[in-house]
């Protein structure tokens, strides 16, 4: 079976700059592959060259099994992309935009166009140059979806999109994968690729750090915790947690009520259960940003070698 | 399903608007100089104000022969009003088409579609040349309406001789800025080096006018392949017109090849 998309040692560099440092992926058919990592990774890169956008210093990719220099046209027909950086202007209107961007895509059935807008609350008859950023992202992800191209190549797609409309996204990107699309997205938000993704590559400075599936990225995540509990000594509550093994950098600050705070890795499970005893009055469970959960992890393993 | 020159028809669809504002300069210029010739051009005391100018100022503005009705459009509108709104224009699409569109981080998205890059710059450029040679087929039918009006003594085919000089200087102007703008990504690199090409030229025109031993300068100048040899009163100089629509050629070659081989958008 061929490999929806595939990169061998892909290098680019900017003069001396090293924006993709030897980058071997290979995602099949039919999955939900992401990429995360902090700005200035190599996301963007790697996307703009499967697009043929620029091209590679070094190393091949290949996407639906040609390269994308040769495959031209044709090739682009069958991708639908959304960039990261979505800068749409204009008087004319959103469909007639979309309309235009029809032309240059693959055949896009009729109603699909208005479907896709429907779903994603998106006002056609307005003109671009007036919409916010976040209408012009939901053109932006409708233009990508609506040829129901065979791969979905997606910048950072939920940015800027509120969180209803980030869920319907989510579920537009299951059905596509039902459908037997490949999507390749980006983002540097990781419950999005963990409800979203089958597999997902983590890219520091050019390189990939780990490639692995959401569940062992979930057994591995970071969450930070605070708490407050009330009627309850710092000593009972320090003897509960002791045993909790997931915990670390617990802080304890006494007042009218307790205040705890720390951060937990991989099973929540015996926190909460912990937490059960006393009364809590608040709780808070958050995810730390990326740079300090997922990439805290691994950036020893990548200063390593 | 598939019409044809998308990019083109969308290049335009955007524009009309500022092309109706661009025909209405057009249009403003062309009725404050044309009617005034009587008043102005063929008057007396106008002439006995210009021999009281230096000659230095005549040569290079080009007023020597504005006496007549060839001379005094050729002067005012061709080769000042006409040729200064041309060349804003000019620039100014030129510049948006290719650098623009990439620094607004749109042609990335564009390209990333079913179109090649040189579909992009021959769609873009044809759209260019199609504004501009309706603001010269537009200059040229009022120029004949008022004609008689204004009693310039107008041959029309020397009218249309003249437009296509204007047209083939703006057309180089506006291929400058799209080569250029291939060649960096950069909207000021392209409005840089389409303006100064105008400029250089008008002036390099202007110097060339002063001696009969600079007047080999006026073989590198666009303006003077245009305008030197006078195409409103003498009919067509094809030497000057072949040199202008060659240029432009060279420089839209220029521009498909060096946007094939870089990379977009960094």
């Amino acid at each position: 079976m061929t490999l929806a998309l595939e990169t061998q040692a892909l290098t680019k560099r900017y003069g001396r700059r090293l924006a993709l440092d030897a980058v071997d992926l290979a995602v099949e058919p039919g999955t939900v592959f992401g990429v995360i990592g902090p700005n200035g990774a190599g996301k963007t890169t790697t996307m703009r060259l499967l697009l043929d956008i620029i091209r590679p210093t070094s190393g091949s990719a290949r996407v639906l099994g040609q390269d994308p220099r040769q495959g031209g046209v044709e090739l682009r027909r069958r991708i639908g992309f959304l960039p990261g950086e979505l800068r749409l202007e204009g008087r004319v209107t959103g469909r007639a935009l979309l309309k235009h961007y029809a032309e240059i895509s693959g055949p896009v059935a009729p109603g699909v166009v208005d479907s896709l807008a429907q779903r994603l609350d998106l006002d056609l008859s307005r003109q671009v140059r007036k919409l916010s950023k976040g209408n012009k992202q939901k053109l932006g992800v409708v233009q990508a979806f609506m040829h129901q191209p065979d791969l979905l190549v997606l910048d950072e797609p939920t940015s800027g999109l509120d969180p209803l409309v980030q869920q319907e996204f989510l579920t537009m990107v299951r059905e596509a994968k039902n459908n037997g699309q490949t999507v390749f997205l980006s983002s540097h938000v990781l419950s999005e690729i963990q409800q979203a993704a089958d597999s997902v590559a983590i890219l520091r400075a050019g390189r990939i750090v780990t490639v692995s599936d959401v569940d062992t990225l979930r057994a591995t995540a970071l969450r930070r915790v605070n708490a407050t509990i009330a009627d309850a000594t710092a000593d009972a509550v320090r003897t509960a947690f002791a045993r909790d093994q997931h915990l670390a950098e617990l802080t304890i600050t006494a007042g009218d009520s307790l205040t705890i705070a720390g951060t937990l890795e991989g099973d929540i499970d015996p926190f909460v259960k912990a937490i059960a005893a006393f009364t809590v009055v608040d709780l808070r469970v958050e995810e730390p940003d990326l740079e300090e959960s997922v990439l805290g992890l691994y950036a020893k393993e990548s200063t390593d070698d | 399903m598939t019409r044809p020159l998308p990019l083109y028809r969308r290049s335009l669809g955007e524009s009309w608007r500022s092309l109706i504002g661009w025909s209405l300069g057009f249009l403003a210029a062309l009725l404050l100089y044309v009617p005034l010739f009587s008043s102005i051009g063929g008057n007396p005391d106008m002439q006995a104000l210009l021999d009281s100018l230096p000659p230095a100022m005549i040569s290079a503005l080009g007023y020597g022969a504005i006496a007549t009705g060839a001379g005094y459009v050729s002067a005012t509108f061709y080769g000042l009003m006409g040729f200064a709104l041309s060349t804003i224009a000019a620039v100014a699409w030129s510049s948006a088409a290719i650098a623009g569109d990439e620094e607004l981080g749109s042609l990335e998205l564009t390209l990333a579609h079913g179109v090649t890059r040189t579909q992009v710059v021959l769609e873009r450029s044809a759209a260019i040349i199609t504004k501009l040679v309706w603001l010269n087929v537009l200059s040229v039918l009022v120029i004949f309406a008022l004609n008689d009006s204004a009693g310039l003594g107008l041959e029309f085919g020397n009218l249309v001789a003249v437009g296509a000089a204007l047209l083939g200087i703006s057309v180089l102007i506006a291929m400058v800025g799209i080569a250029a703008g291939a060649l960096t990504g950069r909207r000021g690199w392209a409005t840089g080096a389409a303006a100064g090409v105008a400029v250089a030229s008008y002036a390099l025109n202007a110097v060339a006018n002063q001696s009969t031993d600079l007047d080999w300068l006026h073989s590198w100048s666009p303006y003077a392949w245009a305008f030197h040899n006078a195409p409103l009163s003498d009919g067509a100089d094809w030497g000057g017109l072949g040199l202008l629509y060659g240029v432009s050629a060279v420089l839209l070659a220029t521009a498909v090849v060096a946007l094939n081989k870089r990379d977009v958008g960094i």
